[in-house]
């Protein structure tokens, strides 16, 4: 906290009325959904809703497709960001400090990045098509058979998490490369001289050195997966037989298909209090009090 | 035997040579300081010794192997970078005995170890901090520490001072000084800092742009150099160099409007020759001998003796030390020097002896 403004500093003027805006507007609006997802609203009979008390609550609890939806949620994430944080730290370390092309590389790194989700979803849609895409076409060709990648209600998932995987790998490579490039190098030169081999000047010195960089692409990415919702949408539609419905998914066709305001509002709260609990869990367990050990 | 010979080595980083066919042999047990302006390569044959640089060409042999393929964690040697290069994330006791763990030393031998260096050094309170919460000096000793654990072949030094402050400095050159005449090992020292050089040595290697300038003892680089590179990069304040011409009789210098005699040179010079002389500013205080009068512009004093900085006649600067009195500005002043302890240098600089 080195920056703490004094009562004397000028500045204030200008930051703390935004950040009152700010604070007013956010506590404002969760009170306002809290306060909806007490009652029953539904856009089927409008005008009569009433106070419903925690009734959405308990409904969640017993309904099935909301608890699969919550699980498929937990798999897409943590298979999401463990994958990606573990593709793109293995590339980087491939990929060495310095090689001939690396400013090229660096920039076909952002396409995937800069693309529309609405773009990739299309792209990998038709990638994945059964009879006519490039998967099964390249899968021919080393003699495996057919896969039906978003027709199977056991593969859609994953055929999601890999274009998801495909999008966001290159953007833990580029923060992860930024972070190797600004981490020092003797330190490694001393564990050579030290005695040790490749492996553990990596494994003893250099990833410990990135931790609190991987830590931070971790939360970014794990929050961008729960909240994943293009993909799903262009890809699947939650579909086949719901496979790839996530929770953030199904409290849209609530909102937007079954016109159920107050439970698909109690979803997103749930989803929240969820989301926070798991970060918070995860960001104690990666920067401990005690310093960055 | 030579416990490290350094045998022509060259490496240039694209067309610049930073490393001309340089060859250094260092005993066993003895401290030998490589010295040079910043830029000259020290750190290049540092890294290139400890097997962090490839060499384009020549031979390093440490005690009767030679290393010049080897990768760094087979030669055996310990090395104290110039950043410390501390593991930010490990405490001071792990730094200290992770060199132990890559040897696959035991918890036990490795703990007694480490404490045995922690006391030496007496870092014993600080060895369950991390790095980035000691001080520089604190951090230079954990790294002297992680080198001295391990009883290597060699110890090598990147300036490991240079970032102190001048009272840690000069307490920390007296603990390595201390350090090595009980241990006895082989040490490399690379500095830039001639005091340290003097101060530590028993052997200095001058380098200036990659190539070697003289090796040599402390008194030997400061009595008898062999070039004006090296006499004036040795010894402060620096040596004054004054012009001169050989006289008629070829038996003297005309150096201003003073005449030097150096009979005493076994080189017999050809009249009218230009030549170099050089007189370091303490040789210039005697009670007798050649002449020189210097009109005074600054006195710097400090306590038992001053230097005094001025003009001669021909507009040549001159620094002169003043043990008995301090002259203050617009002073004229009449130097003495022995024409012995005049040193002759070519219009190349090479050494006229
Ligand atoms: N990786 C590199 N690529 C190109 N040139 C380099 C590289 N490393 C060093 N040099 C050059 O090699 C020369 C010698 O560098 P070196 O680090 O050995 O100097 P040094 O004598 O240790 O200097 P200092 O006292 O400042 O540490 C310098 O001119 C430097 O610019
Ligand atoms: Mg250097």
């Amino acid at each position: 906290m080195s920056t703490v403004a004094t009562a004397s500093d000028p500045t204030r003027h200008f930051f703390q009325p935004v950040i009152v805006c700010l604070t007013v507007a956010s506590v404002a609006l969760t009170l306002f959904v809290i306060w909806i997802s007490l009652h029953d609203l539904s856009l089927m009979r409008a005008g009569r809703e009433k106070f419903v008390g925690l009734d959405n609550y308990i409904r969640f609890l017993g309904d099935p497709r909301a608890m699969a939806a919550l699980w498929r949620t937990v798999l897409f994430t943590t298979l999401a960001t463990v994958i990606e944080i573990a593709l793109g730290l293995a590339v980087v370390l491939f990929l060495d400090r310095n090689f001939a092309m690396k400013r090229l590389v660096r920039t076909l790194l952002l396409v995937p990045i800069i693309m529309t989700p609405v773009v990739v979803g299309l792209t990998w849609r038709f990638l994945f098509d059964s009879a006519t895409g490039m998967a099964n076409y390249l899968l021919s060709l080393v003699g495996i058979a057919q896969v039906d990648w978003l027709g199977s209600p056991r593969i859609a998932l994953f055929a999601v998490l890999i274009a998801d995987i495909w999008q966001w790998t290159p953007f833990v490579i580029l923060l992860v490369m930024a972070a190797l490039e600004s981490a020092p190098t003797d330190p490694l030169n001393a564990a050579r001289v030290d005695g040790a081999r490749e492996w553990q000047v990596t494994w003893y010195v250099l990833l410990p050195m990135l931790r609190r960089a991987l830590a931070i692409v971790a939360l970014i990415r794990a929050i961008d997966s729960i909240k994943a919702f293009d993909l799903f949408y262009i890809m699947t539609r939650g579909g086949p037989a719901l496979s790839t419905e996530t929770l953030n998914y199904y409290g849209y066709i609530v909102a937007f298909t079954n016109f159920d305001i107050s439970y698909s509002l109690a979803i997103a709260i749930i989803l929240t209090i969820f989301t926070n609990v798991a970060l918070l869990t995860m960001y104690s367990v990666l920067f401990p009090k005690t310093g960055d050990r | 035997m030579a416990q490290l010979s350094i045998r022509s080595v060259s490496k240039s980083y694209g067309a610049v040579q930073v490393l001309d066919d340089v060859s250094v042999e260092v005993e066993e047990g003895s401290f030998v300081v490589l010295l040079g302006p910043s830029g000259c390569g020290k750190s290049t044959l540092l890294h290139a010794v400890a097997g962090l640089n490839p060499i384009d060409s020549g031979t390093i042999v440490i005690g009767d192997r030679n290393v010049t393929n080897l990768p760094a964690r087979d030669r055996d040697v310990a090395m104290v970078f110039q950043s410390y290069a501390l593991y930010p994330t490990m405490t001071v006791a792990q730094n200290i005995a992770f060199p132990l763990k890559m040897r696959g030393l035991d918890r036990r031998t490795s703990d007694e170890k480490v404490a045995g260096v922690a006391r030496l050094l007496q870092i014993e309170p600080l060895m369950s901090r991390l790095p980035r919460e000691l001080s520089g000096g604190q951090r230079q000793r954990v790294a002297i520490g992680r080198a001295l654990v391990r009883d290597p072949r060699l110890f090598l030094f990147d300036e490991p001072l240079s970032n102190l402050d001048a009272a840690l400095r000069t307490e920390l050159r007296a603990e390595i000084k201390r350090l090595h005449q009980s241990i006895r090992r082989t040490m490399v020292y690379v500095t830039h800092d001639q005091t340290e050089a003097l101060t530590l040595a028993d052997k200095i290697v001058v380098l200036k742009a990659g190539k070697i300038e003289q090796t040599g003892t402390p008194l030997s680089l400061y009595d008898d150099p062999d070039n004006a590179f090296v006499a004036g990069f040795i010894g402060t304040p620096r040596m004054n160099f004054l012009k001169a011409t050989v006289a008629d009789d070829g038996k003297a210098l005309l150096a201003g409007e003073a005449r030097v005699d150096i009979t005493h040179l076994a080189t017999r010079l050809e009249n009218g020759r230009a030549v170099t002389l050089g007189i370091r500013p303490e040789h210039l205080d005697e009670k007798d001998g050649v002449t020189l009068s210097l009109s005074v512009d600054v006195t710097e004093r400090l306590g038992s003796t001053s230097y005094v900085h001025g003009a001669l006649a021909s507009g040549e600067s001159v620094v002169a030390e003043r043990r008995e009195d301090q002259p203050g500005f617009g002073e004229t002043i009449t130097l003495r020097f022995q024409p012995t302890r005049a040193r002759v240098f070519d219009g190349e600089g090479s050494r006229i002896r």
